[in-house]
């Protein structure tokens, strides 16, 4: 017999769970970036009520991990896991209400200039959160602290873009008019990408700490 | 003729585990200690120290010789038919085995409470007043000081103080195992080993004595062997693992608990067996 199988099994549970609720922000999220692509201002509202079923899975997944700590009483690794998984799913309802705060402003743009090639820079961004956010999710689903450390260099990446952006966006400003408005909204949903990357990041942070009991800055 | 086997200094080893300590002294030092039951090696080379004003909690599965070594520290061991035993315990730089050394005088420094409540068929009063007697106290002022004393250091003269004559019998497991406890603090020892002080009490009074535990290491240093992790988590300052007579990890107790170095700490501890 396995001694603590049942608990074993809800420790899988709430892993799965959690595995849930990240793919459904990174659909969010990827939903908003095909809007904001092919000009679907529409697309956007079904995401923003979308947000609600979010937030109730982190919920039912805070309500879980906070039963399994005051019936399991777990100790070392077992701790950390559901420790970690409070985090994680905080984080993942965060980078869901930036998703969220992406889309509403990408409705504001609507019968706005429209910035060519600077949306394509920014969907080149969004790419690069996107693939932080589903090798996080691996490295989280899989505890691979290696892949978790992977992350920080993306991140990297992802925060020297956004700084690019934003000063090629701002310097338009000072020679075209009319394009304010456009150009305000588009400095908002690159700066929601940047943080959800850090996000990311931050859930790249407790997967080491899950796996070897010690904080990492990854930062 | 003596249980000692005369052990080699070479084979004295440091202890293995993180010990370093700032300013607390080692009252109990355990040195290279092997224990034999006729042929069963019941303890291996065990190299521990028990700190001053600390409580030590021993973990581990059933027959892994936790509560043999408990027993050992006050030689109390010696009891059980064909025991043998080398190495060293040094209490207060004093080694234990030593041929000069008094068993009486070391369980009077190094007291003990079992695992269910024992009071003498006696009174109350009678109990604790019992070691300070036998100790040459016979001026009854004094020993109705000892006696107070103890009951308040035990945490329990509130409930008894009315009833100081009547049997001790009468009184609930937890209130005995409180007043045992007084028993050993009358003879004033310095070190106190618990073997398993609250396995036969409700929970109530398990937290009961676990908060007396608590305060009792500001003046005395405390040994304790639990069943029950989450009261070794609690209560204990340092954790020692021990398991098939060896000891796995020792070191201070929220390391234990969190990130233990060993696999089979990590998984004893989560309940993965034992």
């Amino acid at each position: 017999m396995v001694i603590r199988g049942q608990f074993e099994t809800e420790l899988t549970q709430l892993k799965s769970e959690i595995i849930m609720l990240g793919t459904m922000v990174e659909n969010a999220f990827d939903e908003t970036i095909k809007g904001i692509k092919n000009k679907q201002y529409g697309k956007m509202e079904p995401i923003i009520l979308n947000d609600e079923k979010i937030n109730r899975l982190e919920l039912d997944i805070n309500e879980r991990a906070t039963l399994m700590i005051a019936k399991q009483q777990p100790v070392a690794s077992d701790l950390r896991k559901i420790i970690v998984s409070l985090k994680v799913s905080s984080d993942l309802e965060r980078m869901g209400d930036l998703t969220v705060d992406m889309a509403k402003a990408f409705k504001r743009m609507v019968d706005k200039e429209e910035l060519g090639h600077f949306e394509k820079e920014l969907i080149t961004i969004a790419s690069k959160a996107k693939a932080m956010m589903k090798a996080v999710l691996v490295a989280y689903q899989e505890g691979n602290v290696l892949e978790a450390q992977k992350i920080a260099s993306m991140d990297d990446e992802v925060d020297r873009a956004y700084g690019q952006f934003v000063q090629s966006i701002f310097k338009v400003v000072a020679v075209e008019t009319g394009v304010t408005e456009s150009i305000t909204q588009m400095a908002f949903i690159s700066r929601y990408i940047e943080r959800i990357a850090d996000y990311c990041t931050n859930i790249a942070e407790w997967i080491i700490y899950e796996v070897n009991g010690k904080r990492f800055d990854l930062n | 003729m003596s249980l000692l086997i005369k052990t080699n200094p070479m084979q004295q080893q440091q202890s293995p585990f993180n010990t370093n300590e700032s300013n607390k002294r080692v009252v109990l030092q355990t040195r290279a200690l092997n224990l034999w039951y006729g042929e069963n090696h019941a303890l291996k080379n065990i190299n521990l120290p028990m700190t001053e004003n600390e409580v030590t909690a021993i973990i581990g599965p059933s027959g892994c010789g936790k509560s043999t070594y408990i027993k050992t520290l006050n030689r109390m061991v010696e009891v059980v038919p064909n025991v043998k035993i080398s190495g060293e315990i040094q209490y207060r730089d004093r080694n234990i085995f030593d041929k000069n050394y008094l068993v009486e005088e070391l369980r009077t420094r190094v007291g003990m409470v079992f695992q269910k409540p024992n009071p003498f068929p006696k009174s109350i009063f009678e109990n604790v007043a019992y070691g300070p007697k036998i100790h040459g106290i016979r001026n009854k002022k004094i020993l109705k000081e000892i006696v107070e004393k103890s009951l308040r250091g035990a945490a329990i003269w509130d409930e008894v103080k009315d009833r100081l004559n009547e049997n001790a019998y009468g009184l609930s497991g937890g209130q005995q195992q409180r007043l045992c406890i007084a028993r050993c603090l009358a003879i004033e020892p310095d070190v106190i080993l618990m073997d398993e002080p609250t396995s036969a009490l409700d929970p109530k009074s398990t937290l009961k004595v676990e908060e007396l535990i608590q305060n009792l290491k500001e003046n005395y240093s405390i040994v304790i062997v639990t069943h029950n992790m989450q009261q070794a988590a609690r209560i204990s300052d340092k954790t020692a693992f021990f398991l098939n007579g060896e000891v796995v990890e020792y070191d201070d107790t929220n390391i234990i608990f969190s990130t233990p170095n060993d696999k089979r700490t990590e998984d004893y501890i989560t309940g993965r067996f034992g």
